[in-house]
This record gives C-alpha cells, structure tokens and sequence, in this order.
C-alpha cells in the first residue's frame, strides 16, 4: 500500500475580511414594506449585488472593503423604498502574508464613515479592525 | 604546693587542647577539597553550517550561508559567535516574493561531557538578529466583488531579535575537523511583526508566521591547531 500526501497549489482557505453591518431598524414605516428583507447592497464599482435574503442573517449582512483603495462607497437599496442610502466608509489597509497557497490579505483598520440620512439616523463602530482572523463590526439605525 | 597542682592541671589541659587540635586538623582523615580550576582558554573552532547546503535540493527559492566561531574555555564552556546570510526569491501565482538580509547570533554552549572533554554534548543558548528587507509584487488580491487587480508592496527594512536554546553534539571525527548537529528552538523576542506586512521568512530565524521555529543545523568545524597537544 503507498501512502503519500499531496497538496494542490490552490488556496482552500476562507480569505475574506469581511465587514459585517448589523442593522436595527426602528421607524415602522421601513418595517412595512421588509425593509431590511428586501434590502441589497452594492458599490458602483461592482457588477454585482449582496442580497440580505441571499448573504444575510438575524440582521446581519457582511461584505468586503475594497482593497485597491482607502474609500469604499457602499449603496442600500430596499425593493420598496423609494430612496436610497449610501455609506462612505475611509480606512487604513496593510497586507498580511496568509500561506504559500493564498498569498496576501487586506487588513483594515476603519478610521470613520459618513453617511446619508434618506433612512439611516446614524452608524456606530463597534470593531474597526477587520481581518481574516477578525470581522469588522458596524451598527447602523434606520 | 596547691597553686603548683593548679598550675600543672592548667598547663595539662592546654596540652590536651593543643592534641584535639592535632587530631582534628590531621589531613589523612578527610578528603581534600576540589580546587576549583580558572577557565582557560583552549582554542578557536570555524564552522560552516553546511545543512544550509541543503536548500539548493529542497528550498531552491532560498539562498543562504552560515558561519560560526567558537571560543573553547576548559572544553567547558564555548563562547560563539554565529553570523550568515540568506535571501528568498519566491515566484507564486498570486505573488512574487523577495526578501535579503543578516543575521547575526552570540551566545554560550555548555558542554557536558567529562570523559572526552574535547568532544561536545550539551546544551546552549543564543541570542539572535536578523537585519533584512523584503517586497512583494504582482500581489493578487482576488475577491468576488472587486475586480481582481495586482499591488506592489514596497521594501522595507527591519530587524528581528530572538532566543534560540539547542542541543547538540560534536565529535572530532578526523584530525582538527569536528562533526556536529543541534537541535534549536527559536522563541521570538520582538520585531517578528512588521506594520505593512509580514516576512515569509526571517533570515536566522525562519517562519515569519510563527512565534517559536524549530529547527536543526549541521556543521563542519575546524579547530585552529593551536594551544592542542
């Protein structure tokens, strides 16, 4: 019998820093129309969107800042709502050696972040250090 | 005649006193005292760490070198002094590694053998540094959302202090070349974190990643044929 083991070059490896943004929603009027079960979010420099009904749980949607930059720019949009919300979020980055197979990761480090008011009343830091190891962790009031 | 018996009495116990004290201080009746001999110095060793040899066969992306001298004091205790280079040139799909640098070690080797005290097994102690920089290009960051794009981290210098405990062996196979392997453990001390990123590998001391590195070395040594009989 031969035994050996072998590893392909392939990072297997969950490598996302992800920032998760807890939302409480008070006002009554979002809760009629499911606001935050309807909600999506995206940056204009996406092709794509991240769907709470899809990525998110217990009020909880996580997504990634962009590491080519010190600002990302995140938009909320809920099906019904008319208006949407946009979240400027500034930060410091550095990258961390992961492994051979995955290479470097972002670290971020939040410094502040403003926002609309067409539905947020305000946004808290909780955590504003986000690494592999680590998520990030905001608080936002609707 | 009373002040006489006083006297003669006097002068027997002192005579008595004077004999105990003979008897006690007679050498024949206890072992002598061990003499406790000053280090002498005995002669200068010269190594080459030649396991670092091995990288050519298994760590191609790696380059390196490492030297040694060491002091003998009564085949006793060694004073050395450990100096070497290394330098990585990783190429990984996802990244491109480069990092050069020194290090630099002293410390003690305890040898506690006592039969063929010109041979060595013991246990010593370094403490090490490593002065060095590293980059990274072609640095892929690849996430769902974002488009994948490449980064340059640029160079940076920086040191690494450590202490590092081994056990080993050393045996003078032929006439004034010696033989010897240690086993290290290497426990970080400060500098391992850089604040842009991490080193892959700290010259002298190994993984970046880790805390505490083990390890082994393999030298040649060549005793300086001075001060030997």
């Amino acid at each position: 019998m031969a035994i050996w083991s072998c590893t392909d070059d392939h990072c297997n490896a969950d490598t996302e820093s992800l920032l998760d943004a807890t939302l409480t929603v008070t006002d009554e009027t979002l809760n009629d129309i499911n606001f935050v079960e309807n909600l999506s979010i995206y940056s204009p420099e996406w092709s794509d969107s991240i769907y709470y009904s899809e990525s998110g749980d217990d009020n909880v949607l996580g997504f990634v800042l962009s590491p080519f930059s010190d600002t990302t720019e995140i938009v909320f949009t809920s099906k019904d709502a008319p208006l949407n919300d946009t979240l400027f979020v500034y930060y410091q980055r550095d990258y961390t050696f992961f492994s051979q197979e995955c290479g470097f990761v972002p670290n971020f480090e939040i410094d502040t972040i403003f926002h609309s008011y067409n539905y947020i009343d305000s946004v808290e830091i909780i955590n504003k250090e986000i690494s592999v190891d680590k998520n990030g962790k905001i608080q936002i009031y609707f | 005649m009373a002040r006489f018996k006083y006297i003669f009495s006097l002068i027997l116990t002192l005579i008595s006193f004077c004999s105990f004290g003979q008897v006690a201080t007679d050498s024949s009746l206890y072992a002598p005292a061990k003499v406790k001999e000053p280090l002498v110095f005995k002669g200068v060793k010269l190594g080459v760490n030649v396991g670092r040899f091995s990288d050519y066969l298994f760590k191609p992306e790696r380059f390196s070198y490492e030297g040694s001298v060491d002091f003998n004091l009564s085949h006793k205790f060694f004073g050395v002094i450990e100096a070497g280079y290394s330098e990585i040139a990783l190429e990984e799909e996802n990244y491109n590694y480069n990092s050069e640098g020194y290090f630099y070690k002293v410390g003690m080797d305890y040898n506690m053998l006592k039969k063929h005290p010109t041979d060595y097994l013991g246990m010593g102690f370094r403490l090490g540094r490593a002065d060095f920089s590293h980059s990274a290009n072609n640095v892929l960051i690849d996430d769902q959302h974002w488009n994948a794009e490449t980064l340059t981290i640029d160079s940076k210098s920086y040191n690494t202090y450590w202490l590092e405990v081994s056990f080993g062996i050393k045996g003078e196979l032929l006439k004034n070349v010696y033989f010897g392997w240690s086993a290290l453990v290497r426990i970080s001390v400060a500098g391992r974190k850089d604040g842009q990123f991490q080193a892959i590998d700290i010259p002298g001391f190994g993984k970046g990643e880790n805390n505490i590195n083990l390890g082994a070395n393999y030298y040649i040594y060549y005793q300086i044929p001075f001060n030997r009989k």
